[in-house]
């Protein structure tokens, strides 16, 4: 483990991995809170080829961000940032959303049971405490269904199985830089983890509603969301073991 | 099996056969992908040159026309190469995605270097 001194105290190399697509309205004020506040932790900003200013955004302001040539989605976005970790040898991952979503105020307890050692990944929920932006009753429902499948086929516990606020150390970064999940990650990304034997932590956090840009999953695909996650969670689960085997 | 229609099937497989030698020759068509529309062919050439098999077969399994037992073939051979088809735009995709941030992660090297690098020359 690398331990970098700042404001003389120890910290263990940390990144802030923040995908961003059309996140012109509010990728700055994510960013800059990150700078003056939180001068301990690095970020990176993946820009998934938006289509408005983010680009130029990033450049003018000398931000540190890595710019994809092509859209990959949220999944390849944030592997993208998983890579950048592993290359550059971070001990732990924190994944926030680029909308002003997730406020890292948190973080610092987040990680904190990936510093003792306790877990591998750490993941805010917002259903823990039930405090803060909820979400609406019909999207709590499938988020609660879904985490009911993903209990029954790998034998975690999540309750906010959408979020993606969440923390992995090294050995994660490890995995999610090889394999990780790509049109709607988050849920399957807990399964794969699962599969790695993978001690999952959930962190009471608030989270605001979107301040800008709009959600990636709009309520008319929400259906189509569900099933679509619902088969990749059970195929990913019925296919794993070869792969475990080969691996 | 009517001598007219035996000899439309195999004067229209000679067409598939030259249609599918010729893209391989002109090389757009990789040839690992072709073996299944070769094997798919032959397939149709024995059944036209021999359809007793085809009547026995479909005799057994009870279709009580044998053309039906030749879509049937058909549609199987086509849902073969379909799926073979999705597989390779896969693991196209997952080529690609790789190759995407390959070439992202590389791009910031260059970007850092390239500051660096006028950094030095400034000072």
């Amino acid at each position: 483990m690398t331990f970098i001194e700042k404001k003389g105290v120890l910290f263990l190399k940390t990144l802030i991995i923040i995908p961003a697509y059309n996140e012109q309205e509010c990728i700055k004020k994510v960013v800059e809170n990150l700078i003056v506040n939180y001068s301990e932790f690095d970020y990176i900003v993946i820009n998934d080829c938006s289509s408005d200013n983010t680009k130029s955004l990033l450049e003018t302001n000398n931000y540190n961000y890595i710019d994809l040539p092509v859209n990959l989605g949220i999944g390849g976005g944030v592997q993208t940032g998983y890579k950048y970790a592993m290359e550059k040898g971070y001990d732990i991952a924190v994944q926030m959303d680029g909308d002003g979503q997730h406020d890292p105020k948190y973080i610092e307890k987040v990680i904190e049971h990936i510093k003792q050692g306790s877990a591998d990944i750490v993941i805010g929920s917002r259903f823990i405490e039930k405090e803060g932006f909820q979400s609406s009753i019909l999207r709590r429902l499938g988020i609660n269904f879904l985490s009911a499948l993903i209990n029954l086929v790998s034998g975690v516990k999540v309750k906010d199985v959408t979020s993606g606020y969440r923390a992995v150390n090294r050995k994660f970064i490890e995995i999610y830089a090889q394999e990780y999940a790509q049109d709607y990650p988050e849920p399957e990304a807990i399964v794969n983890a699962a599969m790695y034997n993978a001690r999952i932590l959930e962190y009471p956090v608030i989270m605001s509603e979107r301040s800008g840009g709009i959600s990636s999953i709009s309520s008319l695909k929400s259906i189509y969301y569900m099933i679509k996650v619902s088969i990749a969670i059970i195929l990913y689960r019925i296919t794993f073991d070869k792969r475990r085997t080969k691996a | 099996m009517n001598i007219i229609l035996q000899i439309s099937f195999i004067i229209g497989i000679l067409i598939y056969f030259y249609i599918l030698f010729y893209l391989i020759k002109k090389k757009s068509l990789n040839l690992k992908y072709t073996l299944l529309w070769i094997f798919s062919g032959l397939v149709m050439l024995i059944v036209v040159i021999f359809p007793e098999i085809m009547i026995n077969i479909t005799k057994i399994l009870g279709i009580i026309d044998v053309t039906n037992g030749l879509f049937a073939l058909i549609l199987f051979f086509i849902l073969l190469i379909l799926m073979s088809i999705t597989s390779i735009v896969s693991s196209m995709k997952e080529k690609n995605k790789q190759l995407i941030q390959r070439c992202a992660l590389l791009e910031k090297r260059v970007r850092e270097l390239e500051e660096s690098y006028s950094e030095k020359i400034f000072k």
